[in-house]
């Protein structure tokens, strides 16, 4: 009897986290789920099960620029910032008085508002009046200023750019952490091993923050992916859609143009495949050294 | 050839000098041990010698050649070190080969030594297993087997026991020997347990503050310790010491007992420290009273913890003795075992030969 009363409590006790989730996670979820299946014209529903949403964002050419924008924003960011991330937390593992100081100094940019980030970046890279133009053109680095966001093939990665500095610091930080707890003594037999700088760091270090490494990719990934305000602000997907990202495209299409349909197939893509690379990094887990032989 | 010569060596963290200038000579082939208290500099010395850590003065020269100056990977040393170091991601066989692959040698030439390696070692069923599926003394083996397969000049070995428990610790202790009688390599083995230093070493270098007390070969230590440091060091239980003075011939302690014959060439009223180990001492009818406070049999031997007027002293017998607590007891030192230190330096006063 008090087994089953124990049982009623503790059903009771986790009653308001699974409302929750219920009501803010899998509610929407299911919400947008089913309205990438219902036709909709003029922002009403015109029959459900139907795969017209999809078929129409395939046959449209925006679709597949803003899926190669999208790849750029993503794959690019994430490769980037976990890249010249690792390359800062290296440095700053270093022991010295101005690593120290540094590392406190690299989550400013971390700590910054995303608006407040992307107007100065805004302003500093506008086409006439931005500081980083007007200097590359009177050092005589450029012939005319360039426009960064103006340009149809630079616009992306100026984006990128941006991505990396507002986002690497966080990433250098964790993995300076993960590379500073790597035992010295397996550091030092690799020296008597006969290891070079560059050997140790990647036989010893980088094996012993593998771990590390694939939690903040996949981590950057998700943030990179969820990151709105940036190229909205910066850019607003243009010029002409030569910015255009996933996150930006699912809003202009959902509260400019209220195409309800397409922005909720747009949303499933993109939900598919973030669980496809939350996916990917479970495997990567499982198959890591960490959990080898006990299978 | 592994002969290894340390000239003056010095070593300063900012302004504060941990090594005063140590001067030692290794023969080839020689099982030698850094033995001293924690914070001796044993350990900043073994990690100099491999290269670890950089010398502020003086000369580390492996077989004559100078290499104060190598890298560690130059000098042609491996060490075991205390917590194993084994790479985690790495099975047992590719910690092994590590530094071969890094010397680029062909592939069957470093599975021989691998193979090789793990036959002496008895490692030859777990080349597939990662470190942390081996127990602590399979670890230390391949941390060993690491060392081995490099064939180096001098193995260092930095505390390599004090992870393993007392059983493990007895048993890893033969192996090493045993291993060392077997390829005959120069080794410096760093550690804190004089026991592991009695047991191992040809010769010990007994350490303290940056400074080395002795040089010698572990019976060497115990017959004849040079200081009141090395006496209490060496040896378990430790050596008994009592304040006395040379009074007409003899060591008088203050409450006018007399431990025995003064070392000839003491003058009379010197202050000196009067030494004898607990196994040194014999019960008799007449001699040094003192209290029996605890009575502590281990089988083999029993050992008493007596209280004297002048101090506390330990007392160690093979015999079956029926006293007990409270009881008073005459204790006589054997003859020629009383050891006599400098109350001033804490140096050995040495008896001639003919004394003993």
């Amino acid at each position: 009897m008090t087994m089953q009363n124990d049982r009623l409590l503790a059903y009771f006790m986790i009653l308001p986290v699974v409302a929750a989730v219920l009501a803010f996670v899998i509610g929407p979820t299911y919400n947008v789920g089913t309205l990438s299946l219902t036709k909709i014209v003029m922002g009403q529903e015109r029959g459900f099960g139907t795969f017209s949403n999809f078929t129409a964002l395939t046959s449209d050419p925006v679709f597949w620029l803003v899926m190669k924008n999208t790849a750029i924003w993503i794959l690019g960011g994430t490769l980037m910032c976990v890249l010249v991330g690792l390359g800062v937390g290296t440095f700053l593992a270093i022991d010295s008085r101005m690593t120290t100081g540094l590392r406190a100094l690299i989550l400013l940019p971390w700590v910054l508002p995303d608006v407040v980030t992307a107007m100065a970046w805004k302003w500093m890279l506008h086409g006439q009046v931005g500081i980083i133009g007007q200097t590359l053109e009177s050092t005589g680095l450029t012939e005319e200023t360039i426009s960064f966001l103006g340009d149809p093939k630079l616009v992306m990665w100026t984006l990128v750019v941006v991505l990396i500095w507002r986002k690497m610091p966080l990433v250098a930080l964790i993995l300076c952490a993960a590379i500073r707890s790597v035992p010295d003594d397996q550091i030092e037999a690799a020296r008597m091993d006969g290891a070079t700088a560059f050997e140790r760091f990647r036989f010893v270090v980088i094996p012993n923050i593998a771990f590390s490494l694939t939690a903040v990719t996949v981590i950057s990934m998700i943030w990179i992916t969820a990151e709105f305000a940036l190229p909205w602000i910066m850019t607003g997907g243009g010029p002409a859609n030569a910015s255009q990202i996933m996150a930006t495209y699912i809003y202009q299409q959902s509260f400019e143009f209220f195409n309800w349909g397409v922005a909720s197939a747009m949303s499933v893509i993109n939900l598919v495949m973030l669980a496809s690379i939350v996916g990917l990094y479970l495997y990567i887990n499982r198959r890591s050294w960490a959990s080898e032989g006990s299978k | 050839m592994g002969s290894v010569a340390l000239r003056n060596i010095r070593k300063s963290y900012g302004a504060v000098e941990v090594l005063h200038g140590i001067d030692l000579d290794i023969a080839d082939g020689e099982f030698t041990v850094l033995v001293g208290p924690s914070g001796c500099g044993k350990s900043t010395l073994l990690r100099s010698i491999a290269g670890l850590e950089t010398i502020s003065n003086g000369e580390i020269a492996l077989d004559g050649a100078v290499i104060n100056k190598l890298q560690p990977k130059e000098r042609n040393i491996a060490m075991v070190f205390q917590n194993y170091a084994l790479y985690p991601h790495m099975n047992v066989a590719k910690n092994m080969a590590f530094s071969l692959r890094l010397a680029k040698q062909p592939k069957d030439e470093i599975d021989r030594k691998v193979r090789d390696a793990a036959e002496i070692l008895d490692l030859a069923p777990l080349l597939d297993r990662y470190p942390r599926q081996l127990s602590g003394g399979q670890r230390q083996r391949v941390a060993m087997g690491r060392a081995i397969v490099r064939d180096p000049e001098v193995f260092l070995f930095d505390e390599p026991l004090s992870n393993l428990d007392a059983k493990l610790r007895v048993q890893m202790r033969a192996e090493i020997k045993e291993l060392h009688q077997r390829l005959k390599t120069t080794t410096i083995y760093v550690t804190h347990d004089q026991i592991e230093a009695m047991t191992m070493a040809d010769k010990i270098v007994v350490m303290r503050g940056g400074h080395v007390e002795q040089i010698g070969s572990p019976l060497e230590l115990y017959d004849r310790p040079a200081s009141v440091f090395v006496a209490g060091f060496i040896g378990s239980p430790a050596m008994n010491f009592l304040p006395a003075a040379a009074t007409g011939g003899t060591l008088v302690t203050k409450s006018s007992v007399s431990v025995g014959k003064a070392p000839a060439g003491v003058d009379e009223g010197r202050s000196v420290i009067a030494g004898f180990r607990p196994e040194d001492l014999r019960l008799a009818d007449s001699g040094m009273p003192a209290k029996v406070v605890v009575v502590e049999p281990t089988g083999a031997e029993t050992q008493l913890m007596l209280r004297m007027a002048d101090g506390d002293i330990v007392f160690t017998t093979r015999d079956r003795i029926s006293v007990g607590p409270g009881d008073t007891v005459h204790l006589q030192i054997e003859p020629g075992k009383l050891h006599c230190f400098d109350a001033e330096t804490e140096a050995a006063i040495r008896q001639d030969a003919a004394g003993q």
